[in-house]
């Protein structure tokens, strides 16, 4: 696999695909640059293009395969883990932040919803709270480390990533197996053929993407990314809200955690290792820029989904598991640099 | 005596914009040549194309007759070139000497750093400037003037022939700027040439020998300094004779609005009063470090009080942060657009609605129609030169930006409003228009405190002149019976030692 085909590939296909309400092309020999610049103005719109695209290839070349009941289904389940958490990280990397931490304290919540339900008995539900409770305190701890001590976001989280770690093994040795039947009913239980957390997903995706949209609340995360301190002499709690970011990050780990502990019906100690760094990635792909200020959830969503999709394919191509790694790295330089020829090429 | 510097048709086009259109400049050994315009002239760029920074589109530099050829800052080095960069060019976390040998430090055995050999001669360039400075100490310790020296320095460690100088009083106060001026006529006696880039017309009457002036990338004018006066350098300038005249009228004041009783923000504040009434423009004049800025942010709940109490409408307040402050109906432009007052990434519509996001959406929904509208509503009546309200303020002039800075904060409907440098990196036409607004806004009952260096600004401003120095407010001078020596006397009297600027004058 090239780079050079996607480029291709996106041009025939956009005239279909691109929802575009700019004015219309008045010659047809200014249709590919109009439509490279419009798709360079917009990374979700790019990523809705490559998604569409890597779908529509995959339908055609592998129809017994790809677009099954069982596949499409699993997809979107090993999606869901990740699409929960770029939620949060999109939110804290338009602050100009971001959380590292954040499979560790997966594991930690995992952990700790786990022991309560599996070795001392408690209901399913309360196992559930107290893995988001977990979460939010971890991500409370990332938070004041960060806005009271000073310390920068990634030495913080850094060293968080470690303890959390730590914490899990000490809390469940080699874990709880299995954890309950109506625990895992949570994490089990399908509706319209798809499992829960595909549904618990798609209803904090649409939150997250509405609030941090549309929200007067959220949208002073821009300003704390575009300008910590001049937000903060428009009058905007930089610190409060920084410090509420990472509490978001953190609860969302722990239903990432919590989910995945039910889908399993096991604590893993392991569950969530280098799961940031997937992350980060597809937040970055989807427009977040480590600087701040920019970037959707949908776009982080659609970052998600196309990593998803690649490595789908590349299983079902048969090829080997590196591959994806490079195809993926390959993307997120293309993206960025689409970025800089943006920059370039403006007014 | 070859000419020193023979630019020759220089053109230079940048992404969009034209910088330079067939630009010319001879500069003689020893001559201290101005370069002015308002800014977006192209004044730097000429500067920065001499320097070997950026390469011209067409046209030729010549150096004592030679050609310069390709650009390479490193090769202008070697010819004798030396630029202090507006943006500066220091490394906060190495030290003077290292800063000063930048890349061509003396070595021993083995390319060895010879330390020992890069202090001495950095002190012995210190010293050539007049200034005493550990050559060890790290550059982030130092004023923003004693990096200016350090730049300075930097460049004389060569054989210098030709020195750049772009905007060099931007961070300086008066005092620092003589010093300034000393150390340039000491080079220039050497046979020097230098190119003096500026924007403020009274440094050029007081240093230059020639002047050459740019509107929009053209050259206008080059007249001997002792043969030209102010009003033909402002129309050469923009194109027009521009006067800040002081508004004659005498409003009414009324009630006081905000009053700072003997505030102190350690280290810089140290003892501040003063009060600001409505309709009333009050000037906070002084040298740059006298704790104005600083006063103004402990007033705004942006730095933590020690002592002392703020007043607003005659009550006692605490503010925990600027959204208190702000709450009590008290706005401040701050000083740095770049560093605390825009995000230049972000559009005009954002900027005008961040500190206001609560009138762009009343039912917690940000209103996307409701943001453009009340920001094109003030491009209308600030005239924001700006093709769109949603163009990234980045891309606008700076004194464009300055109006988008100043729209943020009326869009709050402030009854005080703390704005402090109002003018600053703003070109004469602009400048007169926040002029008339400052007064307009003060007409129609706002109580406006001016934190400003530029004393022609305090002069035509004020209604009443407040003098800080060293931390503590010094005197008050009603603003009709003001003048600059007045004001300079006061606010240089009350220095103390440990303020005064180490950069001293060279011998």
């Amino acid at each position: 696999m090239k780079p050079r085909p996607v480029s291709n590939l996106a041009l025939k296909e956009t005239p279909a695909a691109g929802p575009a309400p700019g004015p219309s092309p008045v010659r047809a020999g200014a249709l590919p640059r109009r439509v490279l610049l419009r798709l360079a103005d917009s990374r979700p719109l790019m990523l809705f293009v490559l998604v569409v695209v890597l779908v529509a290839a995959m339908s055609a070349a592998y129809p017994n395969n790809f677009p099954t009941r069982f596949n499409i289904p699993a997809v979107l389940l090993n999606a869901a883990q990740n699409a929960i958490l770029v939620t949060g990280m999109m939110l804290l990397m338009v602050a100009g932040g971001f959380d590292l931490s954040i499979g560790s304290t997966l594991a930690l919540s995992g952990v700790w919803a786990g022991v309560v339900v599996g070795r001392w008995g408690w209901p399913a539900e309360a196992g559930l709270l107290v893995g988001l409770a977990v979460g939010a305190a971890a991500g409370l701890v990332n938070g004041l480390i960060v806005t009271r001590l000073g310390i920068n976001a990634l030495i913080a989280t850094l060293a968080t990533l470690t303890i959390y770690r730590g914490l899990t093994y000490l809390t469940a040795g080699t874990g709880v197996t299995p954890i309950g039947d109506a625990f895992k009913a949570y994490g089990q239980s399908t509706f319209l053929g798809l499992q829960m957390p595909f549904w618990v997903m798609l209803a904090v995706v649409a939150l997250g993407a509405w609030a941090l949209a549309e929200t007067r609340f959220f949208r002073q995360y821009y300003f704390i990314g575009g300008n910590a301190r001049a937000a903060k002499l428009s009058g905007i709690r930089v610190e409060r809200l920084t410090l509420i970011g990472f509490v978001i990050m953190g609860l969302l780990a722990g239903l990432a955690g919590v989910l995945g502990a039910s889908r399993l019906n096991s604590a893993v100690v392991s569950a969530g290792i280098n799961v940031e760094l997937s992350v980060i990635t597809a937040t970055v792909l989807g427009g977040a820029s480590l600087k701040g200020g920019e970037g959707t959830v949908i776009g982080g969503v659609l970052g998600v989904l196309f990593i998803a999709l690649v490595q789908n394919a590349m299983i079902i191509n048969g090829i080997g598991i590196f591959w994806q790694n490079i195809i993926v790295g390959l993307v997120l330089l293309l993206g960025v640099s689409l970025d800089r020829f943006k920059q370039a090429h403006r007014g | 005596m070859t000419t020193r510097i023979l630019a020759q048709n220089i053109g230079k086009q940048f992404p969009g914009v034209r910088a330079l259109h067939a630009v010319s400049l001879a500069v003689e050994p020893g001559e201290i040549h101005a370069l002015l315009g308002e800014n977006g002239a192209g004044k730097s760029t000429l500067g920065k194309i001499i320097a070997g920074v950026y390469a011209a589109d067409a046209g030729q530099v010549l150096i004592d007759g030679a050609e310069m050829g390709t650009a390479d800052e490193a090769a202008a080095g070697r010819l004798g070139i030396g630029i202090v960069h507006q943006e500066g060019s220091l490394v906060g976390q190495l030290s003077i000497a290292e800063n000063v040998f930048a890349g061509r430090q003396p070595t021993g055995r083995f390319g060895r750093i010879n330390r020992r050999a890069m202090a001495e001669r950095t002190r012995a360039l210190l010293a050539e400037l007049g200034v005493t400075l550990d050559p060890s100490l790290k550059v982030a310790h130092l004023s923003p003037a004693q990096a200016q020296v350090v730049e300075i320095a930097k460049a004389l460690s060569r054989d210098l022939k030709v020195l750049i100088l772009d905007e060099p009083t931007a961070a300086l106060t008066l005092n620092e700027a003589g010093r300034l001026f000393a150390v340039c006529r000491t080079l220039a006696a050497r046979g020097v040439a230098i190119v003096y880039v500026s924007h403020r017309l009274a440094e050029i009457f007081a240093l230059c020998h020639r002047v050459t002036v740019l509107k929009d990338g053209r050259v206008t004018g080059v007249r001997r300094v002792a043969e030209t006066g102010q009003d033909e350098l402002i129309r050469l300038m923009v194109g027009r004779e521009v006067h800040f005249a002081r508004d004659a009228g005498a409003r009414a004041f009324g009630e006081v609005r905000l009053e700072a009783r003997g505030i102190a923000a350690a280290p810089f504040v140290r003892g501040a009063s003063f009060t600001v009434r409505a309709g009333e423009i009050v000037c906070l004049a002084g040298l740059v470090g006298a704790g104005r800025s600083e006063a103004c942010e402990a007033v705004f709940g942006a730095r933590p009080l020690d002592g002392g109490e703020v007043l607003v409408r005659g009550r006692r307040v605490r503010f925990g942060g600027p959204w208190d402050a702000m709450a009590a109906g008290i706005g401040m432009v701050p000083e740095s657009r770049k560093d605390a007052g825009l995000f230049l990434g972000m559009d005009v519509a954002s900027n005008v609605c961040a500190a206001v996001l609560g009138k762009v959406s009343p039912s917690g929904r940000v209103s996307a129609a409701a943001a453009d509208a009340l920001a094109a509503r003030f491009v209308r009546d600030l005239r924001i030169a700006t093709p769109s309200v949603r163009r990234p303020v980045g891309d606008l002039s700076g004194g464009n930006q300055q109006k988008v800075l100043l729209a943020k904060w009326l869009a709050m409907e402030p009854d005080v409003l703390i704005v402090d440098e109002p003018t600053r990196g703003v070109d004469v036409g602009a400048r007169s228009e926040i002029y008339r607004l400052l007064r307009e806004l003060a007409g129609r009952g706002m109580a406006l405190l001016v934190v400003s260096s530029d004393l022609p600004e305090v002069l035509t401003l004020a209604d009443r002149v407040v003098v800080m120095a060293d931390g503590r407010t010094v005197g008050e001078i009603d603003g009709n019976a003001a003048d600059e020596e007045g004001v300079l006397r006061l606010a240089t009297r009350h220095t103390q030692v440990d303020a005064v600027p180490v950069l001293a004058p060279a011998a």
